[in-house]
């Protein structure tokens, strides 16, 4: 440990870094397995992003809004539309604070099954990290030359 | 005088209720009237606790309204609507970009909480923080006076006998390691993990790693650090969970040291729990740490493992060393003595409340910030880096431009942000959430800097697109804001994904043969009301 890493008034920072350096020297082989298993544990850094699973059901979860009311009929089409869009303009308050609780259900649920699905995530990105590590454990073992209880 | 609290949520047994608690009996004892309101409570606090709802209801013209703050509260249409004089108490919000990965509603709801701490601006009379590590935000936010208030812990409260039958099953003359907080992915315990693995391993195999606070075992973070605990392999690692009052004193009566490897406290209280139980204490000097320290205990830079655990070694070994830092400890408890703390709110809170413009008058608001922001985070840490010298070359083709820079590592926090002139650029200094590593580590974010940002509405430049400060403001600055990227330097292609998508035609790439022609680019876009397409013409 170096003094310019450390922050401390008494004992000062020296006198720290000293005391470290007082340390019984770890053996390489100890320190190089130790620095392996840490670098293996290093999490990689994961997008911020939904999962794809739930994009669908997350565009649709806000059930308040619906698209802009359109229809294809020459004749009665405006009238509809126009019907349509006033009807929501003027009870789209009243919509709302009927559908509420609808909407912080769905939020919920959506929340609920990111959760599930990043621990599932979690659970394979450990056991692989789990395998690489035992993989290079058994490679290392294969490597060293047998001792003398294996004779 | 009616001075009452307001907090989203009243806890039993986390910090920010204790400090909601304690105030309340220090407020009645001192013959204030003073109320909880929350919109939420634990069972444990039924009695102490009135809905939030009811507030504006039963305040008055001569209410006080103390305004915890710190996470997601949906309280400011409600505390706008209140009568009587309204105080923010800033506790700090974790910054969402530790909960990337893990916890995708935490993330948003940090994120929506430093929008609320914008909101509230207008309608609180003044800002107190714990730290001034947090005070240094609120002042980037543009709060008028700001004040630090001295964090008042009831010292009593630790003083519970310990559980006998735990302290018997702990005492077995393993050294044990402690840490103390909820298992949540900016406390890292996963560092904490790593670095007691490289304790075991290396220096002392007969030692004990206790984790005691509540640790969700189903959530993405517990999954993590489940696996992680089998791939690194210690022996002796238990997650206590949430443990009671008599437990967590068994914790700290049997521990040897306490480690903290938390990325984010906005003033951690655990850290001057175990300087009053005279346990020495090793912490990564992130955040309001390293003031809460104040000298005392081993706070380090190095999140390094295996340096980290050296520290861990020489305090079991060197018992000259270790009798030296718990003296330290012992006169840092000594300083925050709580008759001295409580008279000192006393002061603080009544010298605000005798007159409506007390307080300390902070810096320049953001509403006078200059037209453009020249976020440069390696300004003064790294001033020969291209991105400074092309922050330097920016500021002097555009006068109404400052630059917005990370503090030096273990500078302090001050409230006075700036200007500061260096080599004749005017110069804004913000504290970063974590020590500045050396080059070419990437620029940690700073939750100040990215404040200042938020409440200002001019332009921005982010001079190095990778850094921590200009991944988080990617999302916040919109068409207002322009990037430059040093291919370089990045090794987060994410990170880039990220800018690419957020800026657009708006990031540029850095040419460190021929820095005037970005610049040009830049002076020539932002002097341009249409953007990137008409400055490229």
């Amino acid at each position: 440990m170096h003094a310019a890493d450390l922050l401390t008034a008494e004992p000062t920072a020296q006198a720290v870094a000293a005391a470290t350096e007082r340390l019984p020297e770890p053996s390489a082989a100890a320190r190089d397995q130790l620095r392996r298993t840490l670098a293996a544990s290093l999490r990689a850094p994961v997008a911020g992003q939904w999962p794809a699973l739930l994009l669908e059901a997350r565009a649709k979860a806000d059930v308040r809004y619906v698209e802009p009311a359109t229809s294809h009929r020459p004749l009665v089409g405006p009238v509809l539309v126009f019907a349509k869009r006033t009807f929501r303009g003027a009870f789209q308050p009243f919509i709302n604070e009927v559908l509420r609780r609808q909407v912080h259900f769905n939020e919920a649920i959506l929340d609920a099954l990111t959760v599930v699905i990043e621990n599932q995530r979690e659970h394979a990105r450990t056991q692989a990290l789990w395998r690489r590590e035992l993989d290079a454990r058994l490679k290392q073992l294969e490597k060293d030359p047998p001792g003398p209880s294996s004779r | 005088m009616h001075i009452h609290q307001l907090v989203t949520r009243l806890a039993w047994g986390d910090a920010i209720g204790n400090q909601v608690r304690y105030l309340q009996s220090l407020l009645r004892s001192w013959g204030h009237t003073s109320e909880i309101y929350a919109d939420s409570w634990d069972d444990a606090c039924r009695d102490q606790v009135r809905p939030a709802k009811s507030y504006p209801r039963e305040a008055t013209r001569d209410s006080v309204l103390l305004v915890h703050h710190s996470f997601e509260s949906r309280q400011v249409p409600l505390i706008a609507r209140s009568r009587g004089r309204k105080l923010l108490v800033y506790h700090n919000i974790t910054p969402a970009r530790l909960f990337e990965g893990y916890d995708r509603g935490a993330a948003l709801s940090c994120d929506t909480a430093r929008v609320e701490l914008l909101a509230l601006r207008p309608h609180v009379d003044g800002a107190f923080a714990y730290s001034r590590f947090s005070a240094e935000e609120l002042a980037a936010a543009g709060y008028p006076r700001v004040d630090v208030l001295p964090f008042a812990i009831d010292w009593n409260a630790f003083d519970t006998p310990p559980d006998p039958s735990l302290m018997a099953e702990l005492d077995d003359g393993c050294s044990n390691i402690l840490f103390v907080g909820r298992a949540v992915p900016s406390k890292y315990v996963d560092d904490v993990l790593r670095v007691f693995t490289a304790y075991q391993r290396l220096y002392q195999p007969k030692s004990r790693l206790l984790i005691a606070g509540n640790i969700h075992r189903d959530g993405p973070y517990g999954s993590f650090l489940h696996g992680l605990k089998d791939l690194l392999g210690p022996e002796r690692i238990q997650f206590l969970g949430r443990v009671n009052a008599a437990q967590l004193s068994a914790c700290f009566a049997s521990a040897t040291a306490y480690l903290s490897m938390s990325r984010h406290e906005g003033f951690g209280v655990p850290l001057l729990e175990a300087m009053y139980r005279d346990v020495p204490v090793v912490a990564y000097g992130a955040a309001a740490v390293p003031e809460t320290m104040g000298g005392a205990g081993l706070t380090t830079f190095s999140r390094e493992p295996m340096d980290v655990a050296q520290l861990l070694a020489v305090l079991e070994r060197d018992s000259t060393l270790r009798q030296q830092v718990l003296a330290a400890q012992r006169a840092r408890v000594a300083a925050l003595s709580q008759q001295a703390v409580a008279t000192q709110v006393r002061n603080t809170l009544l010298r605000w409340l005798g007159a409506r413009d007390a307080g300390p008058a902070a810096t320049p608001t953001p509403s006078e910030a200059p037209a453009i922001e020249l976020v440069c985070p390696g300004f003064t840490s790294r001033p020969d880096a291209p991105m400074s010298r092309l922050a330097r070359e920016l500021h002097r083709r555009l006068p109404d431009s400052r630059i917005l820079a990370l503090r030096g590592r273990g500078e302090e926090p001050v409230l006075s942000l700036g200007p500061r002139t260096s080599e004749g650029a005017s110069v804004w200094h913000f504290t970063p959430d974590q020590p500045v590593g050396p080059a070419p580590e990437p620029l940690p974010g700073s939750s100040s800097l990215e404040t200042a940002v938020r409440a200002s509405s001019g332009k921005v430049v982010l001079l190095g697109t990778d850094s921590g400060v200009s991944q988080a403001l990617l999302g916040a600055v919109g068409r207002r804001g322009w990037g430059v990227r040093d291919a370089a330097t990045v090794t987060d292609e994410a990170a880039t994904e990220a800018a690419r998508h957020h800026l657009g035609a708006q990031l540029l790439e850095l040419d460190r043969s021929d820095l005037d022609a970005v610049a040009n680019t830049l002076v020539q876009g932002l002097s341009s009301k249409r953007g990137a397409r008409h400055a490229r013409r």
